[in-house]
């Protein structure tokens, strides 16, 4: 137990005295969850509401491959997209590996099966009584449209806040599209496996302490939101 | 409405060749569950559009989310639905969406006052810090500050405590009065129905049957004495009725007779007559005649007299009487 008290003093230092190496890891975290989540529910949203809201042919089928998509194992979306981005793959000239822009690419493709799926189900979950209400108040199309989308607002953060936590807390395509490169795309879930590899457990618990920070300073900043709306 | 039939699920739940409702009117609509009546009320409040046949307003042909009925014509569920937003919120979103939201605050005031809600108390109130009788109120408060032309409640108050259920009724009777709006309520509460309204249908199976005055049993029926059918009643008595076209065939009867003995007396031959309690006594608004209610071992029969006939015969609830109809008067559904 005393490497693990060890470690986290070790954990305040670095923390405290701004070391360079862990912030590049949390800096590095930011940019890529940042850049996927946004794509994700600029995609992911509207998709999801349309999957859950509209009635079309192959609605079931088109649900069972999405929920599929969310069993999507990380190592394997890994592996695609470093063979896209590869050299000899057909996106090799876009130079996106080994980038923080590739690995944001990967966890774009695992975030959004969430969000559309999830974002599904909070939509249909919605009380069918909504439509009959809204309808008989007098909303027109757009209106119902609008007034549904904002009474599962509640589902669709939800949603929102799975995708982020998944992809906050990933490391198979990290590693494997960033390379963790130190300094360039060494991002806080792979410095932790690589630091614990090392025996520096130090780092590793410092950056597992910004990981829970910054989560819960989304979850009580959500939390505010959901009070007042 | 013309020709009008709604498929759900492959399956028809309404069939209606023609109905004409009167501008004005306070109309009731009466039947069991899963008779249609809910459906009935969405199709004739332009939520839903038919499967086939249309739905006219003021003669013409209208559909859901058409201008003409939009803003006209509303629908209160039976089920009690608020949005996730303050009371306030949600009386005043017809209003906002109408962009008619010159003072808001006041007209939504007076819309929970027609309910008997503070506006004051309880216009800051979450819709989930309700209880069911008020997020019923409030919902209809939703509805009354619109001034709809046309108002369909569908069992305005069925669950939901007594002093909700008064203030609804009279809440709605005050629209009828102040802004000449059309009602038309489904309603299980028959005795209140009768007591407004200027027309009762009765609905079964998803056909309107006639002025809800008729006298619906259901089956299973079978083979009692002397080869003819009926039922055996909990009591010992026979309910004879002619062969039905099948087992579960409900059977409708009209023309029934009340006589004040609390013996039956045999009948002339294809006459039934049984032997029952007076359960309820109730004015019909609309020809002031009294319906008198009767149960028949476990089995309601009502009966249309006269005040004079009820005076006469000293009917009263708790009497014990005998009814009578006719086995050629008995229809099936």
């Amino acid at each position: 137990m005393d490497f693990l008290l060890q470690g986290l003093l070790k954990a305040f230092e670095l923390l405290t005295t701004i070391d360079p190496e862990t912030f590049s890891a949390v800096y590095a975290t930011l940019v890529v969850s940042a850049y996927s989540l946004a794509v994700t529910l600029a995609l992911g949203l509207p998709l999801g509401f349309c999957l859950g809201y509209f009635e079309f042919t192959f609605k079931k089928q088109v649900r069972v491959v999405v929920d599929t998509l969310l069993s999507l194992p990380t190592v394997f979306i890994g592996l695609v997209v470093y063979a896209f981005f590869t050299n000899r793959g057909p996106l090799g000239e876009w130079g996106l590996l080994f980038t923080l822009s590739g690995i944001a690419v990967g966890l774009t493709i695992l975030a959004l099966p969430i969000v559309v799926a999830l974002g599904a189900t909070a939509v249909e979950s919605m009380d069918r009584q909504l439509r009959v209400t809204l309808i008989s108040l007098g909303a027109n199309r757009q209106q119902l449209f609008l007034s549904t989308l904002w009474e599962s607002r509640h589902g669709i953060i939800a949603a929102a806040l799975t995708a982020y936590g998944r992809v906050m807390t990933e490391v198979g395509i990290a590693m494997m599209v960033g390379g963790n490169i130190k300094w360039q795309t060494r991002t806080i879930t792979t410095a932790i496996a690589l630091e614990t590899n090392k025996g520096e457990f130090a780092m590793g618990i410092a950056l597992g302490l910004v990981l829970l920070m910054i989560a819960f300073g989304v979850n009580v900043s959500v939390s505010f939101l959901r009070k007042r709306y | 409405m013309r020709g009008l039939t709604h498929v759900y699920r492959g399956k028809p739940v309404l069939s209606i060749d023609r109905l004409d409702l009167p501008r004005g009117g306070i109309i009731g609509v009466i039947g069991p569950n899963g008779s249609g009546k809910s459906t009935f009320l969405r199709l004739a409040g332009f939520v839903e559009r038919p499967t086939a046949g249309e739905v006219l307003f003021d003669g013409k042909p209208a559909a859901p989310f058409a201008p003409e009925v939009r803003n006209r014509v509303t629908l209160l569920p039976q089920e009690p639905f608020l949005m996730k937003r303050t009371v306030l919120n949600n009386v005043a979103y017809g209003l906002r969406i109408r962009k008619a939201s010159d003072h808001l605050a006041e007209r939504v005031d007076k819309a929970l006052s027609y309910v008997g809600l503070d506006g004051k108390d309880f216009a800051q109130r979450p819709s989930y810090a309700l209880s069911g009788g008020e997020a019923q109120r409030v919902a209809l408060a939703a509805r009354l500050v619109l001034k709809p032309e046309v108002l369909l409640m569908d069992e305005p108050t069925a669950s939901i405590d007594a002093l909700s259920a008064q203030l609804i009724k009279d809440a709605v009777l005050k629209a009828r009065r102040d802004w000449g709006t059309t009602l038309i309520v489904a309603s299980h509460d028959w005795q209140w129905l009768y007591g407004i309204c200027d027309t009762v249908f009765h609905l079964l199976k998803g056909r309107f049957l006639g002025t809800g005055r008729e006298n619906i049993l259901f089956g299973p029926w079978e083979r009692v004495e002397n080869g003819q059918w009926g039922k055996r009643l909990a009591d010992g008595q026979q309910l004879l009725v002619p062969k039905p076209p099948e087992a579960l065939a409900a059977a409708v009867i009209e023309n029934v007779t009340i006589m004040p003995q609390a013996e039956p007396v045999s009948g002339a031959a294809g006459q039934v007559t049984l032997s029952g309690l007076i359960t309820r006594l109730a004015l019909e608004k609309a020809s002031g005649s009294i319906v008198v209610s009767v149960l028949v071992a476990n089995l309601p029969f009502t009966a249309t007299l006269t005040e004079h006939q009820v005076r006469n015969h000293e009917l009263y609830p708790g009497r014990m009487v005998a009814i009578r109809y006719n086995l050629n008067s008995v229809k099936w559904v």
